[in-house]
């Protein structure tokens, strides 16, 4: 069993900035009447709250998972992340044998884990398999016939609709097990609202839905690599083992260029942008948290690992899996293109894969104001900075009026600029 | 491209009353392999989607104007690392004192920090606007001529009567204080006169006074003792308190005799029960030249007698006297006693040896400066911070 954790990794395991506020007054032998700890494996303790009855809080360090009595949605809620400072700091006995509240609880979980597998049945695999292609062919027709009805009412209806309009889609496509059309449907209730020009990406989302829904019944006549674009946009996903397995790894030096965390659905996304110093690849790394669990921040902006990447397979590869990662070496300020150079790459994604809406920008630049905020580079050329990074004043301060070099999202709306390279080469993080 | 903005129309209204634009894209296939005006529409969008977006031309900039070069090195990344974390609201209080430093040393802060430190600086008072200004140098002119809500960086500088008549706050300050180093007599004048002004005018002229402070200021804050408004009257007996030789000094003094005695070694407070906040009040105001006189001992040697359950009381009152009396000798000893002794208890007590750590020599909070020290009060966990904050800034290399 490995050692009792530091406060740093009991930190990391906290939701948000509050859920750890709460906790320190909390984290003190006088509000714990009872503690206990079972050899590295989980903590317990009984907290006095201002309930009559204290809270009772358990924590499965293999997870870890968390119970606890108190009403709290968050998980770890204060009362096991006071424990679990507590047991930190070593104020927790761990020698002892859970009470029964705090053990039955621990029981059901590893009779949970420890649950036979069911035995591989190759035919039953892939009758369900078939199955699921079945539900989503039918998934892709419903929604083939709701994109075209939006269009026959006119699109002017949807700025009156609630969000249900769309989350009754999403849910149909989630029982067709097409989860990733039903992600995206989901995001096009804000459409509506988001200022000028709302309509026109609206028809531009609707149309690429349907372009969608008819490469997805149609996939068998594709080629191979945009068959798997194809999938995964409609939700299909693929094994990490399975993408570890096929893929011939990509070994470079990989310098961390940008990172940036999204949230939807309590689920936060760290997309993190690599460039290979030889291959010249640009990577994503995708990692995601639950509640209650730390996002990957091995990957720091600035920093350049060495390591293989296996990317999964699509038309236009970009994401990855670090598959073997052998040193961190500090890394040098990566060289940007002109906004043409920019452009031409993103249409010749764009030629292999038409859904592509988020593309990876390193573009030697200088930021202006007018005739809207924006980025221009020494030709001249100009793309506006996207509207909804905000006024992005730490990326002027960094340029006085001089070209930097900017790494960034390129999108349809816009460009959104997360890292920028001062004068001294170091990488700053916007 | 009108093509585009005809099909967008005709979604809006709908097909079902709107006909469907043609689209030609040159080299693209007729797309007419569905029959509902609706998914022909459709089909036609996303072919033109991708094509517009694959075929977007760059747009044109205004460039800014070019900021001028700073000649002064930024800091190293550890002291931007701080900044950073001051201006999340870690110990932010001491970012008067950082930025000081900083422009003592020929420094500038990171031009990331910028804008944050503007928007901070354009919320606070007129010292760290200032500060703030003159640290970001160009740079923070070049943002404030972008950003009309840090204009203040560049503000047009009044100078003599101007400044005083028409400025804004900060520059009637500005006004008065160089006045007062070169004139005391003339400042008190000018207070003088204008004190029947707003209570935020008269606070900011007590503000400017411990600058040449003398007995000459006396009779101007014996009246301002009197004054109701906010805590003007507070200000006038804290500064009367440090002017050796006053009146309200001398009475303070009195009332704090009665209260305290010292016998047969030990500190004695004579008075009834409960009556610490007194006690706290009396000895902030009563001149700490009383203890040393009277007793005869240096100022740790006062601190250092034992007092019983009063010590922590007698520490805060003392304290809260040697900030506003800025006697470095007792600001020091009493900081040495409270990294040492046990942690305050009461509100009063926390708050004034908070106020005493942020005044206190920052080499106090090195490494075993002084043995003994507790690691966990927040005395010492602020001298810490302030003794870091300070080295860093002049290593060579802070990563």
């Amino acid at each position: 069993m490995e050692g009792r954790w530091d406060r740093a990794r009991v930190h990391s395991l906290a939701t948000d900035a509050s859920s750890l506020r709460a906790a320190q007054p909390l984290a003190s032998g006088r509000s714990w009447p009872l503690t206990g700890g079972a050899d590295g494996s989980a903590v317990w303790g009984e907290c006095q709250g201002s309930a009559a009855a204290p809270y009772r809080t358990v924590v499965d360090l293999s997870g870890p998972a968390y119970q606890c009595s108190c009403p709290s949605r968050k998980f770890p809620c204060k009362h096991a992340l006071a424990l679990l400072l507590l047991w930190s700091d070593g104020a927790v006995a761990a020698d002892g044998n859970p009470p029964g509240w705090a053990a039955s609880w621990l029981a059901s979980r590893s009779a949970r884990a420890s649950e036979p597998k069911p035995p591989a049945d190759p035919a039953a695999a892939l009758r369900r398999a078939e199955q699921r292609e079945g539900r989503v062919a039918s998934g892709l027709a419903e929604l083939d016939r709701w994109l075209c009805d939006q269009v026959r009412e006119g699109l002017a209806a949807s700025q009156r609709h609630g969000y249900r309009h769309w989350d009754d889609i999403a849910a149909r496509m989630i029982d067709a097990q097409a989860p990733a059309l039903a992600e995206r449907l989901r995001a096009l209730a804000a459409v509506p609202h988001s200022g000028s020009g709302w309509d026109g990406r609206l028809l531009e989302e609707y149309a690429l839905l349907r372009l969608l829904a008819a490469a997805g019944r149609e996939q068998a006549g594709l080629p191979a690599a945009l068959r798997d674009t194809v999938r995964s946009r409609v939700g299909f996903t693929v094994r990490q083992a399975d993408v570890l397995a096929s893929a011939t790894p990509v070994k470079d030096h990989w310098y961390v260029l940008a990172w940036r965390d999204l949230d939807q659905d309590r689920i936060r996304t760290r997309r993190v942008w690599l460039r290979g110093r030889n291959t010249g690849r640009t990577a994503l790394v995708l990692s995601f948290a639950a509640l209650g669990q730390s996002l990957d921040d091995s990957l720091t902006v600035g920093a350049e690992i060495d390591a293989d990447l296996a990317f999964y397979p699509a038309a236009v590869p970009l994401r990855a899996l670090v598959a073997v990662r052998r040193d961190t070496v500090p890394g040098n300020a990566p060289a940007g293109t002109t906004i043409a150079g920019l452009l031409r790459g993103y249409a010749a994604a764009l030629g292999q894969d038409p859904w592509l809406d988020t593309w990876p920008a390193l573009v030697e630049v200088t930021p202006a104001r007018a005739p809207r905020p924006c980025l221009f580079d020494a030709a001249g050329d100009a793309l506006p900075l996207h509207p909804g990074a905000g006024e992005s004043w730490p990326l002027f301060a960094l340029s006085g009026g001089h070209p930097l070099t900017v790494a960034g999202e390129w999108t349809p709306r816009g460009l959104w600029p997360l890292t920028a390279w001062d004068q001294g080469g170091m990488a700053v993080p916007l | 491209m009108s093509t585009w903005h005809d099909l967008v129309t005709a979604s809006l209204i709908g097909t079902e009353r709107a006909v469907v634009p043609a689209v030609a894209i040159p080299g693209a296939p007729s797309v007419a392999n569905a029959d509902d005006p609706a998914a022909i529409l459709l089909d036609r969008a996303a072919l033109l989607t991708a094509a517009r977006r694959a075929g977007r031309p760059p747009d044109r900039a205004d460039p800014l104007p070019v900021c001028e070069p700073d000649p002064r090195p930024a800091v190293n990344q550890a002291a931007g690392r701080r900044l950073a974390r001051m201006l999340s609201g870690e110990h932010s209080y001491l970012l008067t004192e950082w930025l000081t430093a900083v422009a003592r040393r020929g420094l500038r802060p990171p031009a990331g920090s910028l804008p944050a430190l503007l928007d901070r600086a354009r919320r606070a008072d007129a010292d760290l606007r200032s500060l703030v200004a003159e640290a970001g140098g160009p740079r923070a002119r070049w943002l404030a001529r972008l950003n009309p809500d840090w204009d203040f960086v560049i503000a047009p500088v009044l100078t003599g009567q101007d400044a005083w008549r028409l400025g804004d706050p900060a520059q009637r300050r500005s006004y008065l204080a160089g006045l007062r180093s070169r004139d005391p007599g003339a400042a008190r004048e000018l207070i003088a006169a204008s004190w029947r002004g707003a209570a935020r005018d008269r606070a900011m002229f007590l503000s400017v006074l411990p600058d040449n402070l003398s007995l000459a200021d006396e009779p101007l804050l014996e009246n301002a003792l009197a004054d109701p408004a906010g805590d003007i009257h507070i200000r006038a007996a804290d500064l009367l308190a440090g002017l050796p030789g006053s009146g309200f000094g001398e009475r303070m003094a009195t009332r704090a005799r009665a209260l305290l005695r010292l016998h047969q070694g030990v500190l004695r407070v004579v008075s009834q029960a409960d009556r610490a906040h007194l006690i706290v009040e009396v000895l902030a105001r009563t001149p700490l030249g009383t203890w040393t006189g009277d007793f005869g001992l240096t100022p740790a040697e006062v601190v250092a007698l034992p007092a019983g359950s009063w010590a922590p009381v007698l520490l805060a009152g003392w304290s809260r006297a040697a900030v506003v009396q800025r006697d470095h000798d007792w600001v020091d000893a009493l900081t040495r006693r409270a990294l040492t002794g046990p942690p305050p208890g009461s509100g009063v007590e926390i708050e004034a040896l908070r106020q005493l750590a942020r005044r206190a020599d920052p080499a106090l909070g090195a490494p075993d400066a002084v043995p003994g020290s507790r690691p966990d009060t927040s005395v010492t966990i602020v001298l810490k911070f302030r003794y870091e904050m300070l080295k860093e800034l002049d290593d060579d290399d802070g990563n």
